[in-house]
């Protein structure tokens, strides 16, 4: 699913090591936590999963694309295996909730029965079947997040990324934000989880990826992780 | 087609939104238009104009004003025995006068008869060659008797290096103007892509293609294209109407309608629309296009 061989990345604007010889595998199906301080060189790695960046050196293979060979053409249909959930939402406000999902859809040219079928659906999921007319303004900031999750989950991808899905949500919603995600993870959906909230990674027992200098320092099964 | 009616929607809600701006670069756009289509109308005119002066095988001759009405018509021998005349009409200079009798008002035309007369005789020739004008004009400029010559196709030149400058002009304005309607046009579009710029970055995120995110902006560039088009054509229908109806109050001459090169003016206003909003477009949306997250909301 992710596989990172010897990868490092050095920002050529400010020569920055953001990442040095990482090596990683997520296999199908897993949910994990990729934890570390700001500047870790957490959002490198997603970026470079998201193919926003391409690394320095070492190879990357995503839902079996591999991402040096991937021309820049192609990079949407790597995208459209991934849905991303951002810590700040990015929900578009002069639209509902419906229509930020379904905004999902339009833009991967899904037609508008096939639309109008799966965003209930999603929404109901999610458990914002009532909210499908409210703005986003209208709603909690867990609620927004459930709202940034329905879009991410519309198109069916593969793989679930969320960047610090809790950064902007009270503790109670955080985790069940992470339940919701544990729950979508329990249909086959592939969770990566960037946080640096250890007190909620614990309390879920999931594997955890811990990156600090750019360095993966500890990969953790299940409970075995501490924080640093 | 569900796709494409979704985005040919939001191209027109760009449109709507950023409409001062659009209708900038359409009056812009216009502008441009219409003093191509302008130029163009002038150049066939004029062109007809030179052809239908040029084609005209008549050349007067002016004699000097001393001769006599009988020394005057002897001249027409000698006009008929060049070679290359093939008639010599006398005009009497009493004629020419007439001509103005009612300009003049009748005191004045009195006064303007026998002796006051200011009008020469002169001789209406016909050539049978016109390859040979020039030696011609010449042969009879060397005759004793002769004041001047006029000719159409002195008037032709002169048009003809007229209409070369006008074009010359017209060409160097119409290409300024060109290039500022690309760059109005393509400021236009960078304007709602800014403003939409969250939309694009949460439409990479999620897969679109960049032809998907291009064509809402494209259609925004080909819409300004097809209504400056548009636009300019009628605005060019009622002012050659105008133009050519003062004109030929002056000079009476077989002047081109705006209809008989209409749908040609037409088709090059549209395709020159299209083309321009088409680059304009591409112009903004290619360097935007190759920005990645959160670039492109410039954090």
């Amino acid at each position: 699913m992710i596989e990172f061989k010897n990868v490092s990345k050095v920002y050529a604007s400010n020569g920055a090591h953001a990442l040095d010889n990482v090596s990683i595998n997520i296999a199908k199906g897993e949910f994990v936590f990729i934890v570390g301080s700001s500047g870790a060189g957490k959002s490198t790695f997603l970026k470079l999963i998201m193919r926003e960046e391409q690394p320095t050196s070492g190879s990357i293979i995503v839902n079996d694309m591999f991402l040096e060979r991937l021309s820049r053409r192609k990079v949407p249909y790597l995208r459209r295996t991934m849905g991303i959930v951002f810590q700040d939402f990015r929900l578009i406000s002069k639209m509902t909730v419906y229509e930020n999902v379904a905004f999902a859809m339009r833009c991967v040219g899904k037609k508008s029965s096939t639309i109008k079928k799966r965003v209930p659906y999603i929404l109901d999921l999610v458990g914002l079947a009532d909210k499908a007319n409210d703005h986003p303004s209208e709603l909690s900031g867990g609620e927004q997040q459930r709202v940034s999750l329905a879009r991410a989950l519309v198109n069916n991808p593969a793989m679930i990324i969320a960047d610090e899905p809790t950064g902007n949500i009270d503790p109670e919603m955080s985790y069940e934000i992470i339940e919701l995600l544990s729950e979508i993870n329990k249909r086959g959906t592939t969770v990566l989880v960037v946080t640096h909230e250890h007190e909620l990674v614990k309390s879920f027992g999931k594997r955890v990826i811990t990156i600090d200098e750019g360095r993966v320092i500890s990969d953790t099964a299940d409970d075995e992780y501490i924080a640093i | 087609m569900s796709s494409f009616g979704y985005l040919i929607k939001e191209g027109f809600k760009n449109i709507f939104n950023n409409r001062m701006m659009t209708l900038a670069a359409i009056g812009v756009l216009i502008s441009c238009l219409v003093l191509t289509g302008s130029a163009i109308m002038l150049t066939v005119n004029v062109s007809d104009i030179v052809d239908s002066v040029g084609d005209t095988n008549v050349t007067k001759v002016f004699l000097n004003d001393d001769l006599s009405k009988l020394e005057a018509v002897y001249k027409g021998k000698e006009l008929k025995a060049l070679d290359n005349v093939a008639e010599a009409d006398f005009i009497d200079k009493e004629d020419s006068i007439k001509a103005y009798r009612e300009q003049l008002g009748e005191e004045i035309f009195e006064s303007m008869t026998g002796d006051g007369n200011p009008f020469p005789y002169a001789y209406s020739i016909t050539m049978n060659d016109l390859s040979q004008y020039d030696q011609t004009i010449a042969a009879i400029r060397a005759m004793d008797g002769v004041a001047s010559i006029s000719s159409h196709r002195e008037v032709a030149q002169k048009l003809t290096s007229l209409s070369s400058l006008i074009t010359m002009m017209s060409f160097w304005i119409i290409l300024a103007l060109a290039i500022i309607s690309l760059f109005i046009i393509s400021n236009t579009i960078r304007m709602t892509m800014f403003s939409h710029r969250f939309e694009i970055s949460i439409m990479k995120s999620v897969g679109a293609t960049n032809t998907f995110v291009r064509v809402p902006f494209v259609i925004e560039g080909v819409v300004i294209g097809l209504v400056s088009a548009v636009v300019s054509t009628g605005l060019l229908y009622f002012l050659s109407d105008a133009v050519i109806k003062a004109v030929k109050g002056i000079l009476d001459f077989p002047y081109t309608p705006f209809t008989d090169v209409m749908w040609y003016i037409t088709g090059g206003f549209l395709g020159a629309g299209i083309l321009v909003g088409v680059m304009g477009s591409m112009l903004s949306i290619s360097r935007f296009l190759r920005r990645e997250g959160n670039e492109i909301l410039g954090w």
